[in-house]
């Protein structure tokens, strides 16, 4: 038996009817999880010999409602098989418990998605500005962002096009008479 | 005098400060197939020492506090070279939420290198045309900051706080 | 009349420095195959820093600082003879002056660097004066059999009794002048002994906050002290020379040092302490007692 199907055997024995198992390619295996059984699966993966959080994605589905979070796990055990684990949360109403005292590593992940996306992690010591130092507006990689307006408003430009002509008809430094 | 002018146009210390991905052009630059000591360009480590600041590509609003920093330290005459599209306006990232679009507005540019990358004749070129225009007297932009700081300073206080030096650990 | 004689050879002796920094970029260049600035790149250099203003200062201390490195090195310069020349002051124990007054430099640098509020600049003098542990000893014990020799402890006298060619005191204690060179290579603060400097670790190490003027002050100390601790090397071991020779003198010995510059990394300070105290100071050690074995 290949070892994407044992992953699947033990994820299903333990899961049983609470969630979905698949896989989507070679080496690739998908868990869909409620929002309050993410935790104790990530300890459980972790004792199987998943030791590695490789990283914490974030997809905004706008007409759905909804933020779905991936976590995934990867370990040298199991021939490079990556676990992956989805949730869904309701947008700008449910919060996250933060998955730090299992995984450390989580603590960078959860604070850009927190600056990206909005979502608050519960117990996550220090959530404030990462990259983006002096940030005033929206978290930007929302789907209902507005690049556009907000680039505009702050810079000042418009379009690349109407910039070029607005440069050319004016000139940026009034003429002095010496 | 003309020997201080000369002297100034041949003996040209650039900050070492690589602030975007332009940053990849300037070891070619420096080493020995393009070779850009033999016009007496030569990198420095400290602003201090320096007289060019390349702004080498991109510059978030985070990196602009730095290099205003860095631009204000420098002891005068200091001249600023914009280095690739994104300095002239925005290049790839015109629409971006972070990168700022004109980098006029923030501190004063001398003279633009254009590309995405420009290839290091072209950056010996412009460090060519740099030398003329010193000696030729008309590379004043720095007396432009000192005039008009005000209005300099006005423009940086719409991305960031400008009585707030402290930098976000 | 004597102040003019002294002024001309103070401008001398900095031209000639300049001249010399001006070329040894362009054969470090030459060795890692690029063409160079031209050889008068270290005038125009000057030129430009001095024509600078500074935006800043940190106090009466840190503007003396360059100041007081290039008084030490141009009161250095009153004791040492070019070639057969009378040096200006000369007399009985000159050596230790001379040896004192070569440390003033780092003294005033140290004193400087200190006042300005950044800890590159500290761990750069500290740098630079623990790596005198190191060099000073080995300067002084590889003078120190020829001085013997001759029974005096003046320079211009131990260059007079030197005779032509095969009597010169390289010849007679060449251990000794192996280890002087590798000291030299240490006072001179060029690779693998450049730790003060330093540019890619420590930001230039004590000159990090000096622009403008006083760096161009410090680019002339540079450019004396290459004279005058290659000279001292010259007038010690190689006996009394014409005054072109002399200078064709420091310019090989110089050269040298340039060439070894060229290809070498950078020791770490404790390494470059602990080499020191490894085979040069046996080099040293054996010169003094191949001097006794011979007396």
């Amino acid at each position: 038996m290949k070892m994407e199907e044992k992953v699947v055997e033990e994820l299903k024995n333990i899961l049983g009817n609470l969630g979905e198992v698949w896989i989507q390619r070679e080496k690739r295996v998908y868990a869909k999880v409620p929002k309050n059984l993410v935790l104790p699966l990530l300890a459980f993966l972790k004792d199987k010999g998943f030791h590695q959080l490789t990283a914490i994605t974030c997809v905004d589905w706008l007409k759905k409602g909804k933020f779905e979070l991936i976590y995934n796990l990867f370990s040298l055990n199991y021939e490079g098989v990556h676990v992956f684990i989805k949730t869904e949360l309701e947008r700008d109403k449910e919060t996250m418990p933060s998955a730090i005292e299992i995984f450390p590593m989580a603590f960078d992940y959860e604070r850009e998605i927190h600056e990206m996306f909005g979502i608050v992690f519960e117990g996550h010591p220090r959530l404030d500005n990462f990259i983006l130092e002096d940030w005033d507006g929206p978290p930007p990689m929302r789907k209902d962002f507005d690049t556009a307006k907000y680039v505009e408003e702050k810079y000042g430009v418009k379009d690349y096009a109407e910039e070029l002509w607005r440069r050319r008809e004016q000139p940026y430094r009034e003429e002095k008479d010496e | 005098m003309g020997l201080f002018k000369i002297s100034q146009g041949r003996s040209l210390w650039m900050v070492h400060f690589c602030t975007g991905c332009g940053a990849v052009e300037m070891p070619p630059t420096m080493t020995s197939r393009f070779d850009m000591e033999r016009f007496g360009v030569a990198p420095m480590a400290t602003p201090r020492q320096a007289d060019v600041l390349l702004i080498t590509g991109y510059l978030t609003v985070k990196t602009l506090k730095r290099v205003i920093m860095v631009y204000e330290q420098m002891p005068t005459p200091k001249y600023v070279i914009g280095f690739g599209s994104c300095t002239v306006n925005g290049g790839i990232y015109w629409d971006s939420y972070n990168v700022i679009k004109n980098l006029e507005l923030y501190i004063p540019v001398d003279l633009y290198i254009f590309g995405c990358m420009p290839r290091p004749e072209s950056i010996i070129d412009a460090f060519l045309k740099l030398r003329k225009m010193i000696e030729e007297g008309k590379a004043n932009k720095w007396k432009d900051y000192i005039e008009r700081y005000d209005w300099y300073k006005q423009n940086q206080a719409k991305l960031f706080d400008v009585n707030k030096w402290r930098v976000q650990k | 009349m004597k102040i003019l004689l002294l002024l001309g050879y103070w401008i001398l002796v900095i031209i000639m420095g300049l001249l010399y920094m001006g070329i040894a970029r362009k054969v470090t260049a030459r060795i890692q195959n690029r063409y160079g600035p031209p050889f008068y790149q270290a005038f125009l250099d000057v030129l430009k820093l001095f024509s600078k203003r500074e935006t800043a200062s940190h106090g009466v201390m840190h503007s003396l600082g360059p100041v007081i490195a290039f008084a030490g090195i141009s009161t250095t310069l009153l004791f040492l003879p070019l070639g057969k020349g009378a040096p200006v002051l000369h007399f009985q124990g000159d050596l230790f002056v001379f040896l004192y007054l070569i440390v003033i430099g780092p003294l005033g640098m140290a004193l400087g660097a200190g006042e300005s509020n950044n800890p590159n600049a500290t761990i750069g003098i500290a740098r630079a004066l623990s790596l005198m542990l190191g060099y000073e000893i080995i300067l002084f014990m590889a003078t120190l059999p020829v001085f013997v020799h001759f029974k005096t402890a003046s320079i211009y006298e131990v260059i007079l009794n030197q005779g032509a060619f095969p009597n010169w005191a390289g010849i007679k204690f060449p251990l000794s002048m192996l280890g002087g060179l590798i000291a030299l290579q240490g006072l001179l603060g060029e690779k693998p002994f450049d730790q003060p400097i330093a540019p890619h670790e420590i930001a230039s190490g004590p000159t990090v906050e000096y622009g403008g003027k006083y760096l161009g002050l410090l680019q002339l100390w540079h450019a004396v002290a290459i004279i005058v601790e290659t000279g001292l090397f010259i007038d010690v071991f190689f006996g009394p020379q014409n005054i072109l020779w002399f200078f064709l003198g420091t310019f090989i010995v110089f050269m040298l040092s340039v060439v070894i510059n060229a290809v070498m990394p950078r020791f770490r300070i404790e390494q470059a302490i602990r080499f020191y105290w490894g085979v040069p100071l046996l080099l040293v050690v054996l010169g003094i007692l191949q001097y006794y074995l011979w007396r």
